[in-house]
């Protein structure tokens, strides 16, 4: 009894010495082949115990055991920390720059226009506003008569206007839908028209094509206030805050009275006379807008007695201009991607 | 229109400043878009009188000058040969500075001192008042010494104003005037009142009659004055007129033109002499009719065109222009002054119809006001009698087909209120009788107000709620947000679609751009759409600003290669992908106008020459796209049908045609290399380009069953001839592999070596799974050999 409780307190220091030193997942096999493999030392003592007289070998057998468990336990717990060391060291050499550049594709980007103009619906649709479309090939009587514009009125001429072969037009805005979507849907009635419209203009200012967004809402008893908040709420959304606005007498001959709406210059609130963006008026012009005539009512068969309502029509490409600081608007269109990236090349 | 505020001021008062008095009118509806004061450079300017005036001794090209200043007198050098002793004439002092912004100073000419200057009309900086060349002389009365800008009335400013095409009345002093007076708070009318003329059968002049043979002319009076002495106009006449931005061309022309911005009334003026006869008949153009106008242009008329003929021949284009035949000139001795009214509509249409915008025809589109025809005559004659002109004041001619009644319109309380959220109708009425309309009638409930025939523009009650409003300011009007919402606003399915595609396609790296809906025709043949194509049938601009800009786009691809070219041409070389939604316009089918149908079309462009580190990953081909087009799709629930298909600008080997449930709604391509070719575009670059409205029924979004139990995989390899496409031996797959297979998916395709001509070997790895069991592998192994031998018995070759 007394060798092998020898041997074993033996084994024991001799094995967690060895522990101690193991220092890779190698040595660690080693360890357990030379004390739990078929020829470990363990493994024979266990073996001998028939040498041993029948009264001591329990309590040989289990100190056997105990020992064989406490080795399994170390060899256990230095197993994860080997195991840990090396994962360390693999992953310190396994290096990679993440500055690098990425591989694979990036976001693409948006155009200005397209991103305002779908801002400003979703401003109006939460105010109840439905979004209506129409043709943007139309025929005389939409684009002007039933806006209460008869052939070679003046007001033509604010409209200088692209024909086609077909003898149709290319609306000049959207407010020929106004009187579509009378037709279809009556009062009263909430939408907003975003679309392509097209003048025979091009300058620094003026693309042949840009963009509108006309509205109307007609309703029993609708004020120019209505459309003072409407618009005012509009323009405190688009721009971040709150703006100062202004409404001057105008002329459109589909509205009556007629009004155009500036707003206070965000850039500079009016206090820098030579701001730019508002060259120093300290106003913006926004849109226009103004009270359904009647007769235009009356082309879209609503009797202008019980309902009436308010219109507007706005340019998206210069509120999107303002917003993003752009001064050219021809190169909109030009699907220039150094001018789309925002960086060049 | 340009207005000097100095006159406009003479007919009305007000109390404040030129910026003030603009902001004022802006915010009420005439937009004044500038103030320019003409004459601000000038400094130090004051009135010479030329003393004596001798040849220089030593150039006869040049005259010495001896100047008298109101005291000092100095001695000034010139080359202008227009100067006599005695004329006064504009002085600047060395210091001060003329309107080019030269400081003025001594110098010597050949040995002779020549201390300041003399001026011409161009160096005060207004060329335009110039009535001959060389020095400008003033006219008698200003005393040497006295300051010029004053004694020129030259400390003025002109307001550029624009006035909206429904405001005629505003076109003139007197009708402004009564806009002040109606939107200045303080601001005095004077000299509203127009004198009526004397009518009858003037004395000194034999005249045989005045016809009116088209209704487009309804009322037209014509004066005379037998003996005139054709001149320049006065200083101060000349000087309003530069003003006003109107050339002075001599006493005659410059008077109607005067008189013309006063009232509004555009006049004209015949040589008497020239006439072809003493009769004037006005009537309509016949269709191509030739008539020269006094600006030397040939014109061809059209029926509609009114014209004032004499013994049967044209002497002016009515409210347009006058002709070159019967036109004012040096010899004039006797004239007739036409006054009269003349259809909006027609003069509109005929001057937009031969591009002819002049200040006759500006007014007469908007409507003169028919109470003011004759007068102008009478207020004419007053201007010329003074200017001396003209001695006697004649009886006019005056022919009438109708006559004007006042408009009433009322005012009620209820839609006043509606509007504006205002409603005293007491205070409404001051602030309408200060615009001249006359109340006739008051009840508590309603007005009605009798409107003055110069405002033509108002026929409805809500014109008056207008003129309340925009006077009373429509910053009284408060703002509220709209009440009364019925219900949601929905954004629908188009711009729905539109914006799940287009975050879709942003996402996987391509940039949005948008380009114009017309195009350079020539783009037809670039892509080689045939005429059997609709795509070729675009519609055409009768008016594009250019050609290249004049075919209505019927595939967006044009404007995405234009665009691609337009970037290569600068210079880009990384790859880029773009793409655009909007409309195509197309021929209408079955009594159809048109069709214009949303589209959204992409390119992509591998990159040229530029050295990046990850080169093979980012080079597309015809499948890279195919999955973007199954993104973009799928954004939408949509799974498209992808077959070989053709377009005559797609890669013959390269193209697919989609279809969504049968119907076809695009195409997907590698853009022909020999179009590339001639676009200069270094190739391959890939397209698609799909119909939004096929994606519009949003498909609901399907889910699945959830698998708890894992798939049993077995591969499969199998012979197929070449023009069989892959998706149609997967259909089969899919037929004969029964309900348990789960999945499948082609891991290879080889053909070559080994392989029969003609044919090529696809492997599948197969997923068999039931959702409620684990499969047992000889269950899966049954099921996969009758799959087998299924195939075979289908005729393919089994590995
Ligand atoms: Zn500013």
């Amino acid at each position: 009894m007394e060798t092998i409780n020898a041997k074993i307190a033996n084994i024991r220091e001799n094995m967690m010495q060895e522990l101690d030193s193991a220092g890779s997942s190698e040595s660690l096999q080693a360890l357990r082949v030379r004390y739990l493999g078929k020829r470990g030392e363990l493994t024979q003592m266990l073996r001998s115990l028939g040498n041993l007289p029948p009264e001591k070998r329990p309590a040989a057998g289990q100190a056997l055991n105990e020992l064989r468990q406490e080795i399994e336990a170390a060899l256990e717990a230095r197993s994860l920390l080997i195991a840990r060391a090396e994962d360390e060291a693999r992953e310190a050499t396994d290096f990679v720059d993440v500055t690098l550049p990425p591989r694979g594709r990036g976001w693409g980007g948006f155009h200005p226009v397209v991103q305002t103009m779908n801002e400003i619906i979703d401003i109006f649709v939460g105010m109840g506003f439905s979004v209506a479309y129409g043709p943007e090939i139309e025929d005389d009587f939409h684009n002007f008569e039933a806006l209460n514009i008869p052939p070679h009125h003046p007001a033509r001429d604010m409209q200088d206007t692209f024909y086609l072969d077909n003898g149709r037009l290319l609306r000049t805005h959207t407010s020929p839908v106004e009187v579509r979507a009378m037709l279809r849907w009556g009062a009263p009635l909430r939408i907003i028209v975003p679309g392509k419209v097209y003048r025979r203009d091009s300058d620094q200012t003026h693309s042949p094509m840009f963009h509108q967004l006309e509205g109307l809402l007609i309703d029993e008893d609708v004020s120019l206030a209505d459309l003072k908040g409407c618009l005012n709420t509009f323009v405190g959304a688009i721009f971040g805050r709150p703006l100062d606005s202004r409404f001057r007498a105008s002329y459109f001959p589909f509205t009556e009275p007629s009004l155009e709406m500036d707003v206070e210059c965000f850039a500079c609130s009016g206090r820098n006379p030579s701001c730019r963006i508002c060259k120093g008026t300290g106003w913006l012009e926004i849109l226009g807008c103004g009270m359904t005539h009647p007769n235009v009512l009356r082309y879209g068969g609503i009797d202008p007695d019980r309902y009436n309502g308010f219109a507007w029509g706005m340019g998206p490409d210069r509120v999107a201009m303002l917003k993003y600081g752009l001064t050219d608007l021809r190169v909109l269109f030009e699907g220039h991607g150094s001018f789309l990236t925002g960086g060049g090349y | 229109m340009r207005i000097s505020w100095k006159w406009l001021n003479e007919f009305c008062k007000i109390p404040l400043s030129p910026e003030e008095a603009a902001e004022r009118l802006t915010v009420t509806g005439c937009e004044v878009e500038s103030i320019e004061r003409p004459c601000s450079t000038l400094k130090g300017l004051i009135v010479g009188k030329v003393e004596k005036l001798q040849v220089h001794p030593e150039r006869s090209d040049l005259f010495v000058a001896e100047v008298e200043l109101g005291g000092p007198r100095v001695q000034c050098v010139t080359a202008a040969q227009n100067l006599r002793e005695g004329d006064t004439v504009p002085y600047g002092a060395p210091g001060s500075v003329i309107a080019d912004g030269t400081v003025l100073g001594k110098r010597t000419f050949d040995s002779v001192v020549s201390v300041g200057m003399m001026l011409s009309a161009e160096e005060i900086g207004l060329p335009g008042i110039a009535d001959e060349f060389g020095i400008l002389r003033l006219p008698a009365g200003l005393t040497a010494g006295e300051d010029l800008i004053k004694a020129l009335n030259l400390d003025d400013c002109i307001l550029e104003i624009s006035i909206t095409p429904n405001r005629g009345d505003l076109l003139s002093l007197i009708g402004l005037a009564r806009e002040c007076y109606g939107v200045i708070e303080g601001s005095t009318l004077e000299k509203q009142e127009l004198k009526p003329p004397r009518i009858g059968d003037p004395g000194s002049v034999s005249w045989d009659g005045l016809t009116l043979a088209d209704p487009g002319c309804p009322l037209y009076g014509l004066s005379f004055a037998p003996s005139v002495q054709i001149r320049p106009s006065p200083m101060g006449t000349r000087i309003r007129l530069a003003f006003s931005g109107i050339r002075s061309i001599n006493n005659i022309v410059d008077a109607t033109n005067y008189i013309m911005l006063v009232t509004g009334q555009p006049l004209h003026a015949f040589d008497l002499d020239r006439l072809p006869a003493r009769e004037i008949t006005v009537r309509g153009a016949r269709e191509g009719e030739r008539f020269r106008t006094l600006d030397g242009q040939d014109h061809t008329l059209a029926e509609g065109d009114l014209l004032i003929t004499s013994g049967g021949i044209p002497v002016a284009l009515a409210g347009v222009m006058g002709g070159e035949n019967s036109e004012i000139t040096a010899e004039t001795k006797s004239v007739a002054f036409e006054s009269a009214f003349f259809e909006p509509l027609r003069v509109s249409r005929t001057a937009r119809r031969l591009g002819m915008g002049t200040e006759a025809s500006y007014r007469f589109s908007r409507g003169v006001d028919p109470s003011r025809v004759l007068p102008t005559l009478s207020c004419l004659f007053e201007y010329l009698l003074k200017d001396g002109a003209h001695q006697v004041e004649e009886n006019v001619r005056v022919v009438s087909s109708r006559s004007w009644e006042k408009r009433r319109i009322p005012l009620t309380r209820r839609k006043m209120h509606r509007v504006l959220l205002w409603d005293d109708l007491e205070q409404a009425s001051k602030i309408l009788q200060k615009l001249d309309l006359k109340e006739i009638s008051a009840t508590g409930e309603k007005r009605v107000f009798e409107i003055p025939t110069s405002r033509a523009d108002l026929s409805i009650e809500e014109d008056l709620i207008e003129e309340v409003g925009r006077l009373r300011g429509y910053e009284s009007v408060p703002s509220r947000i709209p009440p009364l919402l019925h219900g949601t606003g929905r954004v629908g399915d188009e711009v729905e679609a539109h914006r799940r595609i287009r975050v879709a396609a942003m996402s996987r790296g391509f940039l949005e751009i948008v380009t114009y809906s017309f195009i350079n025709p020539k783009w037809v043949e670039w892509l080689r759409i045939p005429e059997t194509d609709p795509r070729s049938r675009g519609f055409r601009l009768t008016n594009p600003i250019s050609q290249d800009q004049s075919l209505m786009r019927t595939t967006l691809l044009p404007g995405l290669l234009q665009a691609l070219q337009t970037n290569l041409r600068s210079g880009w070389k990384d790859p880029i992908r773009l793409f655009e939604v909007g409309r195509v316009f197309l021929p209408g089918e079955e009594g159809e106008d048109h069709r214009e149908s949303l589209r959204m079309a992409g390119v992509s462009w591998n990159g040229k020459e530029r050295r990046i580190l990850h080169e093979p990953y980012l080079k597309d081909d015809v499948l890279s796209l195919k999955a973007d087009v199954l993104a973009l799709c799928g954004s939408r629930g949509q799974i498209p049908d992808f077959s070989a298909g053709s377009e005559p600008f797609g890669h013959a080997g390269q193209t697919a045609e989609l279809r969504l449930e049968g119907k076809p709604c695009g195409y997907l391509t590698s853009i022909k290399p020999g179009i590339l070719r001639e676009l200069e575009i270094p190739g391959p670059v890939f397209a698609f380009e799909l119909d939004i409205e096929s994606l519009l029924p949003e498909k609901g979004f399907r889910f699945g069953q959830v698998v708890r139990y894992p798939a049993v995989y077995r591969d499969i390899s199998l012979i197929a001839p070449l023009s069989r496409p892959a998706a149609s031996v997967e259909e089969d797959l899919r037929k004969l592999g029964g309900s348990l297979l789960r999945e499948l998916v082609l891991f290879d395709v080889y053909q070559g070596a080994g392989i029969p001509e003609g044919t090529r070997s696809l492997a599948f790895s197969l997923a068999y799974g039931d959702p409620g069991r684990t499969l047992r592998d000889e269950e899966v192994d049954a099921i996969h050999e009758q799959l087998r031998r299924n195939l075979s018995e289908k005729g393919y070759i089994l590995r």
